[in-house]
């Protein structure tokens, strides 16, 4: 996909993620940037992990180092550092942190499997070669590691190892680091052999870009405007402590069912130009 | 004015101890093709980067001496600049490939050299068709094979028309038909547009005849330069595993003629059909047999296969890239399931070594690596060490015991990969490609190999491109294609009667290995002497 829309239908959750706290618009980011990265072409998984995972791990720490909310919900034993008493407030402000975190997340992820990478590298080329290579080096870099951890695997599971171990698995990092490095050097080597870097650099003529991708500009447009216009008139607000606010208000509930909405028609029309 | 000329030029890596290049005299004129011959580490890769001048500019290092490429000094001219003279196909494809799909790898060179938008495309779709890779012209590279990586990457550099073409091994990684298919599109564009060609190549057999020029190296040195003719004869002793199989069984039957291509070589001796024997050995006990499906995206990898491995056998997996043939091997050693059927028996330890050994080196030195598996399977320390430095002996790693793996040249950390998986002694045990970059000497240690290793009851699979390997190291070969078997044959009867997928001596001679041609050149002799 081309990196225009890409970016368009991506910055609404990630504007959301960054900037808002009504969870009612988080919940709607979150679902919305994850139906992105689910419309995505594959490997999603490990980027749906990763994002997930970074959500709950905030969610769950939340009440056990935040000493604030008046509805107690539940009182620990006393052990030192950690606050055991759990209120309500600070396990919805955790839910909104934890949204936050994997609505961002979910979003890069989307952006970073949605967004062509050639047409990236291209657009970046004219402006700064240098940070074009290195972008292009590290876009390589993805699905190379992730073959060469699959590689890494299959050679220690051949060799007897046991991949469940946890120590195991972490001694083939920096290997699996070494690797993609020298394959990046290869890289580089290739792309100095064949001119990068040389003077009146051209580019080869694309595809114009079609109804499919201005409607996903337009539908990425009106998602971003809308959060936009939400984020300038307050209305992504929310009060967490000391008691929680009311989330179920009109402009909160439409805002968020217009946002997912509009994710949902991404994701639709995203799978489409697939 | 040369078209490449290296004048007492030496260089010496970064942190290296040797040079890498010593005392370079040579010059290739406009239009001339040469082939690039040599044990791995002998330096043909680090010329073929000095005429680009990656060598010092990207490298570093010490340069001494003047690199020229179409009269421009290879130090005051970045290789950007020299990108527009002259063009080079790594070895590895993975690692030369910058964009995400065929065709705009393709068109990447012509951008960056400034060639008019409307061209860039023409050239490109021309460059893909040239090497087949049209249907897939389209495809992200991520997800092509190899040897089509391999394609791609030949038609990116074709695509550019410079003058001078270097290439070094294009294909190690390309099945028999591909590979020969490509080198005769690198000979029509010698022969045809007049481009400078040099190739740096283990596998000689098809080209060594249509060089002009044949340059040995060894140690960074030039040790022969001279016509096809006049270097087998240079090089029929001592070196005589750089020349083609043919060449190679003529000159080991102590025949003063010296053929270099198949139709010399049956005007000399004509070819004899296969020995009517043809049988395979007796079917050993079996370590693993598979029958079943696998799917593979939307491909069928395996498809209704059964086929078995047996005990003391060398099994030689051969077929067109993507035909299943490391499908079957991993699912033998239980490295993949079957989606349906079964694999019974099972090997009750196996071990695999892939394509890429850069996947085997996460330790800190070459005893660690080989040590790794017998650590993993609690192997007392004494017994351990024993057999690491057996292991080490067996694959001529004994010298580099202390060094850090990734310090190791391409065909050195081919042999270590071996022996981190050899020393398990698994009863099963696949190498899937393990002459990519090896050079014939090594190749026939590798024989050796894979044959004491057979000796000792271990089930060897070979997974192969490489016929004349196969003919050398296999008792059965396994034809597959379309993730089916077609047949488990002899070499003898496969590797000497087929149409593609056959040995340069069964092509020639009617005999798949050097052995049984060595002994059918000398027969005659023989009986004329009774």
């Amino acid at each position: 996909m081309r990196p225009l829309p890409a970016a368009l239908v991506c910055a609404a959750p990630l504007l959301i993620a960054v900037a808002a706290w009504n969870p009612l618009w988080l919940a709607a980011a979150t679902i919305g940037a994850g139906l992105l990265l689910l419309a995505a072409p594959p490997p999603r998984r490990l980027y749906a992990v990763t994002a997930i995972s970074s959500g709950v791990i905030v969610f769950a720490l939340n009440p056990f180092v935040s000493v604030q909310g008046l509805t107690v919900l539940w009182q620990g034993p006393h052990i030192p550092i950690l606050d055991t008493q759990v209120t309500a407030e600070e396990l919805a402000f955790g839910a909104g942190a934890g949204m936050r975190v994997a609505a961002s997340a979910l979003a890069v992820a989307a952006f970073v499997r949605l967004a062509d990478a050639d047409l990236l590298l291209r657009a970046v080329a004219r402006i700064a070669p240098r940070s074009a290579m290195i972008a292009a080096l590290a876009t390589r870099m993805v699905p190379a590691l992730e073959r060469d951890a699959a590689g890494m695997v299959t050679a220690a599971r051949t060799r007897a190892a046991r991949m469940s171990s946890p120590r195991t698995a972490a001694g083939l990092l920096g290997p699996l680091l070494a690797t993609a490095l020298e394959r990046s050097l290869g890289v580089a080597e290739a792309m100095e052999a064949r001119g990068y870097g040389g003077p009146g650099r051209t580019r080869a003529p694309e595809r114009p870009p079609g109804r499919r991708d201005w409607a996903l500009v337009a539908v990425g447009a009106a998602a971003t405007g809308l959060v936009a216009a939400a984020l300038a008139a307050g209305a992504t607000g929310y009060r967490y402590y000391d008691t929680l606010g009311d989330p179920l208000q009109p402009e909160a509930i439409a805002g968020a069912l217009a946002l997912a909405a509009l994710m949902a028609a991404a994701a639709g029309m995203v799978r489409w130009l697939r | 004015m040369a078209a490449l000329s290296f004048e007492a030029v030496s260089y010496r890596y970064p942190g290296a101890e040797a040079p890498a290049l010593d005392g370079i005299d040579v010059r290739i004129d406009p239009g001339q093709l040469v082939l690039l011959v040599g044990s791995s580490g002998s330096g043909k890769s680090t010329l073929l980067r000095a005429a680009l001048g990656l060598v010092p500019h990207f490298h570093g290092g010490e340069l001494r001496g003047r690199v020229t490429v179409a009269g421009l000094d290879t130090r005051d001219h970045r290789p950007a600049e020299l990108a527009r003279h002259v063009g080079l196909v790594f070895q590895d494809p993975e690692a030369q490939l910058v964009m995400g799909r065929p065709d705009r790898e393709a068109a990447f060179g012509l951008e960056n050299l400034g060639h008019a938008p409307h061209e860039i495309g023409i050239r490109a779709r021309e460059a893909l068709a040239a090497v087949g890779a049209s249907p897939i012209a389209h495809r992200p590279i991520s997800v092509l094979s190899g040897g089509e990586q391999q394609r791609v990457a030949i038609a990116s550099v074709l695509a550019m028309g410079q003058p001078i073409l270097l290439l070094d091994e294009p294909t190690s990684q390309l099945d028999p038909v591909v590979a020969e298919e490509l080198l005769g599109l690198v000979v029509r564009i010698n022969r045809d547009r007049g481009v400078t060609v040099v190739l740096a190549e283990h596998r000689t057999g098809r080209l060594f005849a249509e060089a002009d020029r044949v340059i040995a190296m060894e140690d960074g040195r030039i040790t022969v330069d001279a016509s096809p003719a006049v270097a087998a004869r240079a090089l029929r002793g001592a070196a005589a595993w750089v020349l083609p199989p043919v060449t190679q069984a003529f000159a080991r039957s102590g025949r003063e003629e010296l053929p270099l291509t198949v139709r010399d070589a049956r005007a000399l001796a004509p070819p004899q059909p296969p020995s009517p024997a043809v049988t395979l050995p007796e079917a050993p006990v079996a370590t693993a047999i598979v029958s079943g499906h696998k799917q593979l995206g939307d491909v069928a990898a395996l498809d209704g296969v059964s086929t078995g491995f047996g005990a003391g056998r060398v099994t030689a997996l051969i077929g067109e890239n993507g035909a299943g043939k490391t499908t079957l091997a991993r699912v033998a050693c239980g490295l993949l399931e079957l989606d349906r059927g079964r694999l019974r028996p099972a090997p009750s330890r196996a071990g695999y070594v892939g394509q890429d050994p850069a996947h085997y080196l996460v330790h800190d030195t070459v005893a660690d690596e080989v040590a790794y598996a017998l650590r993993n399977l609690g192997v007392a320390a004494g017994e351990r060490e024993r057999r690491v430095g057996e292991t080490l002996e067996q694959l001529e790693l004994t010298a580099f015991r202390a060094r850090h793996p990734r310090d190791l040249s391409s065909g050195e950390r081919q042999r270590l990969a071996i022996a981190s998986v050899v020393v398990m002694e698994p009863e099963l045990l696949v190498l899937d490609e393990p002459t990519r970059g090896v050079d014939g000497l090594r190749k026939a240690r590798l024989v050796e190999l894979v044959r004491t290793l057979a000796a000792q009851g271990t089930a060897v699979v070979v997974v192969t491109h490489d016929m004349d390997f196969a003919a050398e190291a296999a008792d059965v070969v396994t034809s597959m294609a379309a993730g089916r078997v077609l047949a488990d044959r002899a070499p003898r009867e496969s590797l000497a009667s087929g149409i593609f997928f056959v040995s340069q001596l069964g092509l020639a001679l009617g005999r798949a290995s050097l052995a049984d041609a060595v002994a059918l050149l000398t027969e005659p002799r023989q009986a004329a002497r009774v």
